[in-house]
């Protein structure tokens, strides 16, 4: 506050007192005089508050003029401001980005209403890796729990509606319970089906326009879906979306389709496993929530198998729905902060090197009659406005990097597609902008605040000005260089991780794999049979097929197994994969013992992967050996573990059937892959008219490459991996021209000095290693300090990081080598212009 | 301008005028220069004693006067006021513009 107005109270009271004194010595009553004087001076307040607004219009009009005078001196330093702007706009740019990420995935609240109140209710199945609940499951908890307001089941339902033009695969869902009450859906047309009817189709606006021609009469007419009746009852709006966690998103990353009712009157799909969201009632917590239904649960585990344990959790849908996504996107978060961080003190840098060049200048405004506060306030503006441009051109490289970020990975978290530049992100922008200038103005600031002013005036500008400053600079940039580390150390771990992942046997080439979906519907066994041993033999002899055949396994989850004679009364679970010889061969998954299957084989024999094997048998070898799965097996051998559905993990325990084994497909897919020479792609369009050929009533889709799908499996890898890599990448390159500037900037200071030294007849050599050594220290001082930093902190990725070691001896090796040679390229680059100096030149420099 | 009991209210800007003028012998308290101007004018103008205060900061901005805390005849602490060389050479040029004025009116008033 303004000194003036500290003592404006105490004025006041002491003048109306005086007055009160005179009028009482003038003969008035004490009360009297007090009266008096008080309506002599008038209203307090007002006159309070009139005195307060001379001051305030006053600081507005000196603001005013500290942001032209900023606006003029930026204007008069083009170079120096761009790069200010650029460098700040780059470190916001970057934050704002990933902020908006964040904003959308974490901290927005699921559009729903109620959002507060959605819980996820869990079984985990500890073989899929992710949540199943029992169809019966959920509507003994529908029924019974008391926790719940609503609650609603969905699921995965690929389905083929009849259309003019033949057999669409649509990505449809089933929805039960209060699926439409939760999600708060109304019908764009028509109604939406009420969970007791079973054969109803509600239709997403997409697909009631792409097939259907957004024909209103279309409601209320029966569609056949894989050949059963169903009525579309309605269609959803455009704008709804289902915002649920959608586990198979991964894979199938189109959007819902179509909205299927939960079939419920068929006692086999009540064995069958669905997600399953509920609304608590008010007041009520997760605890409560999951309370009760460990309650519920218990007579239904008495019905099942031993070894059907629940793994019940209930947690908020948020929380559910953000998932593995917030560790890798707080990683990301912080490591922004760092890039903003080391633009910052770039900044300062650069700004302490002009404060001490700007010194005759502060000292003359000193001079006229500036005060010092007045001097370091208008500092302070000036970077304040540089910040907002900064955060301004900051926001939009923010808005180019999102929408760069939405095309290239748009499964890498869940909602990451909703992402956008709201109040919120703008706050934030505004925020951090702000903040950034405050802490770049501030450090110059201080400099002056502490520096003689009356010397600056004498002082010529040969003089060595500014040691200490120089001192000051020298740590700031080895600190952002020690964060560089931190984020480069961090990228390469997850580049190594990432080359792990896609480390694959010789020969796998996923490249030259193609994927092709078919869901087969028939109505006895021998029919099917038929089809799949016409399809498998037309593929596999189709021209540039190399290898092809088929692989079904029941997603639903892990089989028990029992290897009679190895590890007796001890439980395995296995994944039961179906396939034709020609699979294996295409998967490249080679004969490590035993023989292979033929179609001749018994019934009765079965392969195991080298996973399964060594679990299931140790070091033993199980040929011969039997297994009793849902019947008795005989082991004919084993073949190598292959990666071919999820990169970032193990091979799981598995176990290869002859295809021909394969119970009725009540629609469920199988996967047909085709190992082609040359592209695959170009012989897709081949292999899809030849399957149709064979029956064009049953729908192919799902067509891309193996290598495309294994990608796709670790699309929030490398989504992490692409922002934490530029992030790191930034981090070095501003860190480098940190050095390169203090370096610069001492030689420039030094040419006198170097001057007189070669004058005096010191070698040019010597001069570059001079000079060349003043930044290596630097930047060993950085390393140090950046590594041991480093350790510390990448132990926060490991959730980041696959099949390596947060302290990995070669990546920080690496790292050190790469960022030692860096810094040696600028040492040495800057101190060699110091070497080409003409000494005579030097000497007269002023 | 209204007249109450023969007193005059104080034109608008002219009370920054007086306060200088005051400060001219030396430096005041906010009370003193109210019951000074009150005086000088043989009562005739009369300050609402609290517009003061706004009149006196916005002369402290203006750079025309300063202010400085000092003791008071009674040993208490007060504001003092006093005019800076700015405020002295602002009150020569408001005296001869207000000089100007008076002389105008007067000649309208009352024509030779």
């Amino acid at each position: 506050m303004n000194r003036y107005l500290k003592n404006l109270d105490r004025e006041i009271r002491d003048h109306i007192e005086r007055e009160t004194l005179a009028n009482i010595e003038r003969g008035m009553s004490p009360e009297d005089a007090r009266a008096a004087a008080l309506r002599a001076f008038g209203n307090i307040t007002s006159v309070t508050e009139q005195t307060r607004e001379v001051w305030i219009l006053r600081w507005l009009e000196q603001l005013w003029q500290d942001v032209r005078y900023g606006i003029r001196m930026l204007l008069r330093n083009p170079g120096f401001t761009a790069v200010v702007v650029l460098t700040l706009a780059l470190g916001i740019g970057m934050n704002t980005a990933v902020f908006s990420v964040v904003n959308a995935v974490l901290l927005r609240p699921i559009g729903y209403p109620h959002p507060d109140r959605l819980v996820w209710l869990g079984d985990y199945d500890t073989f899929l890796k992710r949540d199943l609940v029992r169809t019966s499951d959920f509507l003994a908890w529908r029924e019974e729990a008391q926790s719940f307001s609503a609650m609603a089941a969905y699921g995965r339902q690929q389905t083929a509606i009849a259309t003019a033009r033949g057999a669409t695969n649509v990505n449809g869902i089933v929805v039960g319970g209060d699926f439409w009450a939760i999600t708060g859906a109304r019908p764009a047309l028509g109604r939406l089906f009420r969970p007791e009817e079973q054969n109803a189709i509600v239709l997403a606006w997409d697909l009631f326009e792409r097939e259907f021609s957004s024909d209103a009469r279309m409601i209320g007419q029966t569609v056949m879906l894989d050949g059963r009746a169903a009525i579309i009852t309605g269609v959803l709006p455009k704008n709804f979306r289902l915002e649920f966690p959608r586990w198979w998103i991964v894979s199938e990353r189109q959007p819902v389709e179509a909205y299927l009712p939960l079939v419920t009157s068929n006692r086999e799909r009540l064995l069958g496993g669905v997600q399953v969201v509920g609304t608590l009632k008010p007041g009520l917590g997760t605890r409560q929530g999951l309370a009760e239904l460990e309650v519920l649960e218990k007579p239904l585990l008495n019905l099942r198998p031993s070894r059907d344990r629940a793994n019940l959790h209930v947690e908020a849908l948020q929380e559910q729905l953000a998932g593995n996504a917030r560790p890798a996107l707080l990683v990301l978060f912080a490591a922004g902060v760092f890039v903003l961080m080391i633009a910052t003190v770039n900044i300062m840098n650069l700004l302490l090197a002009r404060a001490t060049a700007r010194r005759k200048e502060i000292a003359i405004r000193a001079s006229v009659g500036a005060g010092r506060a007045r001097v370091i306030r208008q500092f302070l503006t000036e970077s304040l406005v540089m910040a907002l441009l900064g955060g301004a051109a900051g926001l939009a490289l923010a808005r180019g990097a999102i929408a760069l970020l939405i095309r290239i990975s748009p499964n890498a978290a869940p909602r990451l597609e909703e992402t956008s530049i709201d109040g919120w992100v703008l706050a934030f922008t505004i925020a951090i902008s702000a903040g950034a200038g405050v802490v770049f103005g501030v450090g110059p600031a201080i400099a002056l605040w502490r520096s003689n002013l009356h010397g600056a005036l004498k002082e010529s500008a040969r003089t060595s000005a500014g040691a200490s400053g120089l001192r000051v600079r020298r740590l700031l940039v080895a600190g952002e260089l020690a964060l560089a580390i931190v984020l480069l150390t961090g990228a390469g771990l997850m580049l190594k991780s990432f080359w792990l992942m896609n480390t694959h046997p010789p020969g796998f080439s996923p490249e030259s794999v193609l994927l092709v979906k078919v869901r087969p519907r028939f109505t006895t066994k021998e029919a099917q049979t038929a089809y799949l041993n016409q399809l498998i033999e037309r593929v596999e002899s189709a021209p540039q097929v190399d290898a092809a055949g088929i692989s079904m396994w029941v997603a639903f989850s892990g089989v028990p197994a029992f290897p009679i004679d190895s590890t007796p009364g001890q439980t395995h679970t296995v994944r039961l994969n179906f396939v034709s010889p020609g699979f294996l061969k295409a998967m490249r998954a080679t004969l490590v013992k035993g023989r292979p299957l033929t179609d001749t084989d018994l019934p009765n024999m079965i392969l195991l992967n080298e996973s399964f094997s060594r679990e299931a048998f140790g070091a033993a070898d199980p040929v011969g050996h039997e297994l009793r799965l849902n019947q008795t097996f005989t082991i004919a051998g084993v073949v190598s573990d292959v990666k071919y559905s999820k990169l970032d993990a193990a091979p799981p325990p598995e176990a290869y059937l002859p295809f021909r084994q394969l119970p009725m497909l009540p629609g469920l897919a199988i996967d047909l892959a085709v190992r082609t020479e040359g592209d695959p792609l170009a012989v897709a369009t081949g292999i899809r008219k030849l399957i149709s050929e064979i029956d064009p009533s049953q729908p192919v889709y799902g067509v891309t490459t193996l290598d495309r799908a294994l990608s796709d499996s670790i699309a929030p890898r490398r989504f992490n991996l692409f922002v934490f890599g530029t992030f790191a990448v930034t981090a070095l390159l501003l860190a480098l021209i940190g050095i390169y500037g203090v370096i610069a900037y001492s030689i420039a200071q030094r040419t006198h000095e170097i001057g007189i030294r070669m004058a005096l007849g010191a070698q040019r050599t010597e001069v570059v290693g001079m000079i060349a050594r003043d930044g290596m220290i630097i930047a060993l001082a950085g390393m140090v300090i950046g590594f041991a930093a480093a350790a510390g902190l990448t132990r926060l990725m490991a959730s980041l990081l696959y099949d390596v070691k947060p302290a990995d001896p070669t990546t920080f090796a690496a790292v050190a080598a790469a960022l030692a040679v860096a810094a040696l390229v600028a040492c040495w680059g800057t101190a060699l212009k110091a070497a080409l100096v003409d000494p005579m030149v030097a000497l007269r420099t002023e | 301008m209204s007249t109450q009991d023969g007193r005059v209210e104080l034109l608008q800007g002219t009370l920054d005028l007086l306060i200088l003028r005051t400060l001219l012998r030396g430096k005041e308290h906010g009370h003193a220069i109210a019951k000074a101007i009150e005086r000088n004018s043989e009562e005739v103008l009369q300050v609402e004693q609290g517009s003061l205060y706004p009149a006196l900061h916005r002369l402290l901005k203006r750079g025309w006067i300063s202010a400085e805390e000092g003791v008071s005849e009674n040993n208490r602490r007060a504001n003092y006021y006093s005019l800076t060389a700015k405020g002295r050479k602002q009150l020569d040029v408001e005296t001869a513009k207000w000089d100007r004025l008076a002389r105008a009116i007067a000649r309208i008033l009352r024509p030779a």
